[in-house]
């Protein structure tokens, strides 16, 4: 505040007194680069004041200062360059590339790391390729970003899970997300909210991800063994926003508007279709059946609007930084009653108090409300309800009043009436010391936490629920991190640099929960449970973990050129079994500058040329907690007749521990032609060993569904490469490109104990579709192959085992048919800035997967009265006729809709995930404003061209209908993902 | 600087100590604070007690004895016209079942959760070292869950068997499991259908002499296993066991035959064993007796009566059965039917299961005897005219196996009796001009239930029924 104050004191100063000393003028010029290109956004500071401002988009710049002083130029990655002021008004700087500062600095576990000495794999998502992304979540800003990340937006539902991948699935049945990780804080990522259906929210869907500045990937052993039994699936590390030392306080505002609509609808039959249809079917005429109708999928989904306004101010003194940030959202989502509205503010402040003293604090608060909507298998969700609703069926009678349409539910009036909202206000922080006891040595404590509050409230009204339904669900999930670590840094003789790091955490977590129910109210004027005249379950439940973690790293590098590095954590957790609490986990690796040898020296054109390699361990412990004991359990499901009674839901496992990976990671960095072509391969094999398996088992033991062990081998193995290009730089205008592919191959290599196919292959049924088969991927699809309807006889005929035609396959013909796993996913993205015009598009792909169009068991079912899709139209008539539907007479009609390869599609895809044109204001324009200092108006367009197989239409092949690592690649009505159109202003002041 | 060494030594301290906080270790021993392991759970009388009933809670689920399956067979048979469109529910109507229809699966999974319940009361109980847990009350509770094992099996060996009367004795059933799961898996085969036959009268003579006979039908007692044998010995054609036992039951004073139909969801001497459900703890799924036979909006309306069972009440006029039980009501395809209301409750799906009932024991009284020629307790056709007398209708001067049946049709109907009584009469389960007449035929494929898919792919000794 006082550094504002006197910065503000020190402009009013600097205007007042303008025209009263003659030595007081104000300077202008260029700063550019190297190559004598504009660097936007460079800091220009009178030394020894905080008089300071930023250059703008063509690298101007304009400040009032005396003669005699002296002006500080600025630039990350340049070398800082200063100028005494003299007669002339104009001073232009060229900024040379600062070889210590090329070496861009990474965020990793527990630490920070330059590029050159990295020995690990670490992909970083920054800002400028996330700025323009309107997403709910953090996690929508990593799709398509890094080689080797694959997110799945799991629905085009507001703040609907996505399925985040690091380097393909690790986990078979224990969980398969990464650890995400706020500035230090672990977050917690339980899902408490309902699934209605479909999935649990995102439980990362309250974290701003107007916050964030940049993420950090940790994607092989290397880096993640420093997060021990956490890190087999991979790290997220966030860092969020943050002010810079001795920088002029800017202000940003940030203001959008968008649109967004359905990408992709099934196109269903409408009222006279429909009775046309069975009429035929049953041999009768359509005036047989109820007259009306109504197109229920048209009108469950409308163009949501949504607004957005994030503003943010941020700066730093010599001893201060602070950012704070606050972030307004009202969004719509495009089915109708899906609403967000979110307020989110944050403070990251860090200060030195004295030479050895560094204490600081980052703190965000977010509140979220998402009036929901039921999605996927529910029938009160509006999409899935729309598809199936008998199309004569109204919703309002003769007066225009609701009605209720019975088992399919009448989803307009549960949209119009119902309340369905979903509020949650979550607490995200840290306070941090540092304390240098030497130039070399600082002792680090940090003090974390993460409060999620949520309350699900539902009531249904009279119509849609005769006698009222209402019910209220609170949940608390606490999590206290403490840290502490010594970090050590020191260099002999110019040459050797060593670093090391060395601490302890301790995390616990403890959820608790209640939920109360009740039915038989007065009135719809009364909201509450406390008015029902019924109470129907009340409960609450508590779980818990504790989680305790000893580590280490050690970095060792020799000139810049030769790097080696260890690390190490052992964890103990309360989720595992008493026998196996604790783990050990550790990798080494080493990297070597080729670039900076002698040899090298010649070839011009290689820049960078850098050689790494890593081999290590890390764990998973996503098994839920208290997973090893035998589990008597009570509630309702115990209880009967008053009395209360105990059930067995699990048998103990004491020896239950750890699943680990070992995992080895070679790789090359390659920069070329001044850094104008950047390539970086990777080759992984990542093994996971002791499966944490829920082994399935016959029911008739005990009707338990599954054992849960530690058994089985599986292996993901591919390449990861990135792909930067500079193809075009000239002073007016820039293209440049980048490319990013994860090539993944996954492989279950052993399932002792599980079932054991006709072909002697063992086996895990993942959902009804597809199998986890050894020898195979994970997600093998294993299906009865449709054959189609024969064009002779009108019969729908599918292929037995031995791949004859027949009309009546069993469970026994199925086989090996697909992988909802693809060859690869990746991005690409061309960024085009010509004057002050900017220009981005960005596509996402995904090439050889499967996905499971399950819903169309339902509207591709000819029998029973749910709708159907307008394609049911074509039956075959007479012989010749290419149908789609068998005939009505034929013994397979009724069959016709079976699970088989008839609903399996081919789900490769790339999407236009992005489209942004922005135009930046020239500064000779802002400056006649007098206030502001920069400010661009940009419009977006996301999803808005999707490329995909013909049988489609109508199927957003970017869904899954779970989360978990079994059963990827399949749908269930889930809802699609919108397409959304947005303009917006930022300014800077 | 001094001072600031100094200070930085006494700050060193603190963060070596914090440091190595070894105190963190006994944090991992975090008990659960509503599990309870095992050997708790078998350690006392109360907790013992508590397995138990949740044996009885496992029995309320849907698929096991809360209607799903019952009213299955009723459509499965001529009673119901399922207009419901749920492809699973609409194969069984269809005779077009698949093996991995997933209703299926569920009743499969629900009822082996019952018996496994079961199992480990029975294995277990004996066991309980617990003064103040006498041998007889041991004796109870395991006799209770016996009953409990061998309604399950009756009712699903009945489902995955053709009837004895078609396949024999020796036809495939379903696994006979009577160990509790306590870590160690097994892969059992099919037994026969006389093996669980047999089995469940073991189980059943064997809890008898342990039952309380009092009046608490709300559990098993000593009527509800004669009962139980009664119906097991009916099936199996022998009728003289069949009236007796039948006949034990009805000479029990804790049972009556109600004077009227209002006995349904309520504890009146008409019933035997009754499930009692509440809003809170009752039906599970919406779809057992009440979601599936309550007309929308409360209900599904997905189980009208059929034509058929509308025409054979229609054959006598003024019966109670259908006037007193009948509500008109909006059906899920959006037409006015009638519906049974002996399940109204749709809201919470609270009304109780009526497992045995009085009435059942005078209707195969009547029949073992005629069968049999005998007159245990009383003669068919005064059983049969007691039944019509509460019914409204006129005493009939005699009956035959066909008026007997009719009777019997008419008054469990929308209980779950129908297709057994059909199939082990070796009747069509539909009538002649229903659909799928000749599908129906006791010994078709589809008249049973197939071995669920997983259940096969997780053991390879299950060996599926034909036509699957």
């Amino acid at each position: 505040m006082r550094s504002k104050f006197t910065w503000m004191l020190t402009l009013f100063m600097a205007f007042a007194l303008q025209f009263s000393f003659a030595q007081e003028k104000t300077i202008t010029g260029t700063v550019t680069d190297q190559d004598g290109l504009p660097l936007p956004g460079a800091s220009v500071l009178v030394k020894g004041t905080t008089n300071g401002t930023q250059t703008d988009f063509n690298g101007n710049y304009s400040i009032v200062a005396s003669e005699g002083e002296t002006l500080v130029f600025a630039f990350i990655g340049q070398k800082t360059e200063e100028r005494i002021i003299g007669a002339s008004s104009v001073i232009d700087v060229q900024l040379v590339e600062d070889a210590q500062a090329l070496e861009e600095v990474v965020v990793i576990g527990y630490g920070k790391q330059t590029k050159e000495k990295l020995v690990q794999s670490v992909a970083i998502v920054g800002s400028e390729q996330i700025e323009d992304i309107p997403a709910v979540a953090p996690q929508e800003l990593l799709q398509g970003q890094a080689s080797g990340v694959q997110v799945v937006n799991s629905s085009g539902i507001l703040g609907a899970a996505p399925v985040i991948k690091i380097r393909g699935v690790a986990s078979i049945n224990a969980g398969g997300r990464p650890l995400v990780v706020v500035d230090g804080v672990p977050l917690n990522d339980a899902n408490l909210s309902s699934g209605q259906g479909g999935q649990a929210l995102n439980p990362l869907g309250d974290i701003n991800p107007n916050d964030i500045e940049s993420f950090s990937v940790l994607k092989d052993a290397a880096a993640t063994a420093i997060y021990g039994s956490r890190g087999s699936n991979g790290v997220v590390l966030i860092t969020t926003k943050s002010g810079r030392k001795n920088q002029k306080t800017k202000i940003t505002l940030d203001m959008s508007t968008s649109w967004s609509e359905s990408t992709d609808l099934f196109d269903m039959m409408d009222a006279d279709q429909f009775r046309g249809f069975v009429a035929e079917r049953a041999g009768a005429t359509p005036e047989d059946y109820p007259q009306g109708g109504f197109d229920w999928a048209p009108n469950v989904v409308r163009t949501g609007l949504s607004n957005d306004l994030n503003f943010s101010v941020s700066g730093g003194g010599e001893k201060t930084t602070f950012f704070t940030g606050f972030t307004y959202k009202d969004q719509e989502g495009f089915i109708i009653g899906n609403n967000l509205n979110r307020m989110s503010g944050r403070l990251n402040l860090t200060h030195e108090a004295n030479d050895w003293l560094r204490m600081g604090v980052n703190l965000s608060v977010t509140e979220n409300r998402n009036d929901r909507v039921g999605s996927e298998n529910s029938t009160f969700a509006p999409l899935t309800s729309s598809f199936l609703q008998t199309p004569w069926v109204e919703p309002y009678d003769e007066n225009g009043n609701f009605v209720n349409t019975g088992f399919i539910a009448n989803v307009i009036a549960i949209e119009a009436l119902d309340i369905n909202d979903s509020n949650s206000f979550r607490t995200v922080g840290n306070i941090f010391g540092e304390i240098s006891f030497t130039d070399d040595l600082y002792f680090r404590t940090d003090f974390g936490i993460d409060r999620v509050l949520l309350e699900e409230f539902s009531r249904s009204f009279e119509i849609n629920s005769p006698g009222g339904y209402g019910d209220d669900y609170v949940a608390q999930q606490n999590k206290l991190v403490w840290n502490n670590s010594l970090n050590w840094n020191k260099t002999f003789a110019n040459k050797h640099d060593v670093s090391a790091v060395a601490g302890m955490s301790y995390e616990q977590t403890d959820i608790r929960d209640i939920f109360v129910s009740a039915t038989g109210f007065l009135s719809d004027d009364q909201i509450n449970t406390v008015s029902g005249s019924e109470p129907g379950t009340t409960i609450n439940t508590v779980t818990g973990s504790r989680l305790v973690g000893y580590f280490a790293r050690t970095n060792y590098s020799y000139d810049n050129k030769y790097t080696v590095e260890a690390s190490f954590r052992r964890d103990g957790s309360s989720r595992f079994g008493a026998n196996n609490k604790y783990g050990n986990f550790w990798a080494v690796g080493g990297a070597w500058m080729l670039s900076s040898e002698r040899f090298m020296e010649n070839v011009d054109w290689i820049d960078i040329f850098k050689l790494r390699g890593n081999y290590g361990t890390a764990g998973n412990d996503r098994i839920g907690d208290f997973a090893s004991l035998a589990r008597f359990e009570g509630g309702n499901i115990s209880n009967y007749n008053g009395a209360s009674g105990l059930r067995q839901l699990s048998a103990a496992n004491p020896d239950l521990q750890w699943e680990r990976s070992k995992s080895y990671d070679i790789g090359f960095e390659l920069g070329m032609f001044n850094n104008r072509v950047n390539l970086s391969v990777d080759y992984y094999n990542k093994t996971t060993t002791d499966l944490i398996l829920n082994v399935p088992i016959p029911q008739t033991n005990g009707g338990l569904n599954s054992i849960t062990d530690n058994v089985g081998e599986m292996e993901n193995r591919g390449f990861d490469i990135d792909l930067n290009t500079v193809n075009i730089r000239t002073p007016d205008f820039e293209w440049t490109t980048s490319l990013n592919l994860g090539i993944n191959e996954n492989e279950v290599l052993s399932l002792p104990g599980a079932s054991v196919d006709d072909q002697g292959r063992e086996f895990i049924s993942g959902s009804a579709s597809q199998r986890a088969i050894v020898g195979q991927s994970v997600n093998t699809f294993y299906l009865i192959r449709y054959n189609g309807v024969n064009p002779e006889t009108g019969d729908a005929e599918w292929l037995d085992k031995d791949g004859n035609v027949t009309t009546t396959p069993t469970a026994d013909d199925r086989v090996i048919v697909g992988d909802a796993n693809p060859d690869f996913v990746g991005g690409f993205r061309n960024t085009l800035k010509w004057k002050n015009f900017d220009l981005n598009f960005f596509f996402n792909f995904s090439y050889g997967n499967d996905i499971m169009i399950d819903g169309l068991r339902f509207t591709d079912n000819p029998n029973g009265f749910f709708n159907k899709r307008a394609q049911l139209l074509d039956v075959w008539e007479n012989p010749g006729d290419e149908a789609y539907v068998p005939s009505f007479s034929s013994s397979t009609f009724s069959t016709f809709a079976q699970r088989s390869t008839a609903q399996l599609r081919d789900g490769s895809f790339a999407r236009l995930k992005n489209l942004t044109l922005g135009y930046s204001v020239p500064t000779s324009f802002l400056e006649k404003s007098g206030f502001l200092s920069g400010a661009r108006i940009y419009f977006t367009a996301n999803n808005l061209l999707t490329i995909k197989a013909d049988n489609m239409d109508g199927i957003d092949p970017e869904v899954t209908d779970t989360v978990g690592n079994l059963g990827q690649g399949e749908s269930f009505f889930t809802p699609p993902q919108s397409k959304t159109y947005l303009v917006g202003v930022r300014l800077n002041f | 600087m001094r001072r600031n060494m100094k200070s930085l030594k006494y700050i060193a301290k603190i963060a070596c100590a914090s440091l190595l906080l070894v105190a963190c270790d006994n944090e991992l021993d975090l008990a659960p604070e509503d599990i309870l392991t095992q050997e708790v759970a078998f350690s006392n009388e109360t907790t013992t007690l508590g397995v138990l009933t949740g044996v009885y809670s496992t029995a309320q689920q849907d698929d096991v004895l809360n209607g799903t399956n019952q009213l299955m067979g009723d459509w499965m048979a001529d009673n119901i016209d399922f207009v419901g469109s749920f492809p699973t529910f609409n194969e069984i109507r269809l005779y077009t079942t698949l093996s991995d229809n997933g209703s299926i699966a569920a009743v499969w999974d629900d009822n082996y959760e019952a018996i496994g319940g079961a199992n480990l009361v029975i294995k277990n109980a004996p066991l309980v070292d617990d003064p103040n847990f006498t041998e007889e009350e041991k004796a109870n509770v395991v006799a209770q869950a016996k009953f409990l094992r061998a309604l399950v099996y009756y009712n699903i060996s009945n489902w995955w068997a053709q009837p004895l009367q078609v396949a024999g004795a020796g036809t495939l059933s379903v696994p006979l499991v009577t160990e509790p799961f306590e870590g160690e898996v097994s892969f059992p085969e099919r037994a026969t259908l006389g093996a669980v036959q047999a089995q469940i009268e073991q189980d059943l003579l064997e809890a008898i002499p342990a039952l309380a006979d009092g009046g608490d039908r709300t559990i098993a007692s000593k009527g509800a296993a004669e009962a139980l044998l009664a119906r097991l010995y009916l099936i199996q054609e022998r009728w003289a066991e069949a009236a007796d036992y039948a006949n034990r039951v009805i000479q029990n004073p804790n049972y009556t035959l109600a004077s009227n139909y209002d006995f349904y969801n309520t504890l009146d001497a008409e019933h035997v064993f009754t499930l009692v459900n509440t809003a809170a703890d009752g039906q599970d799924s919406g779809q057992g007796w009440s979601g599936l036979t309550s007309p929308v909006p409360t209900g599904r309306g997905d189980a009208p009566y059929s034509d058929n069972l509308i025409a054979t009440f229609a054959e006598e006029a003024g019966d109670l059965r259908y006037s007193e039980l009948t509500v008109i009501g909006t059906d899920a395809l959006g037409a006015e039917r009638p519906f049974s209301s002996k399940f109204p409750e749709a809201i919470n799906n609270s009304d109780n299961a009526p497992v045995i009932r009085i009435t059942e024991m005078y209707l195969t009284r009547a029949e073992a005897n005629f069968r049999g020629g005998t007159s245990v307790g009383d003669t068919p056709v005064n059983d049969i005219n007691a039944l019509r007398a509460r019914a409204g209708l006129t005493a009939l001067g005699s009956v035959d196996l066909d008026q007997i049946l009719n009777e019997r049709r008419k008054e469990l109907c929308f209980e779950g009796f129908r297709r057994m009584d059909l199939l082990r009469n070796e009747l069509n389960l539909r009538r002649p001009g229903m659909p799928n007449e000749a599908a129906s035929a006791p010994g078709q494929p589809k008249t049973i239930f197939p071995i669920p898919v997983l259940q096969r792919d997780l053991n390879p000794n299950m060996e599926q029924n034909p036509g699957y």
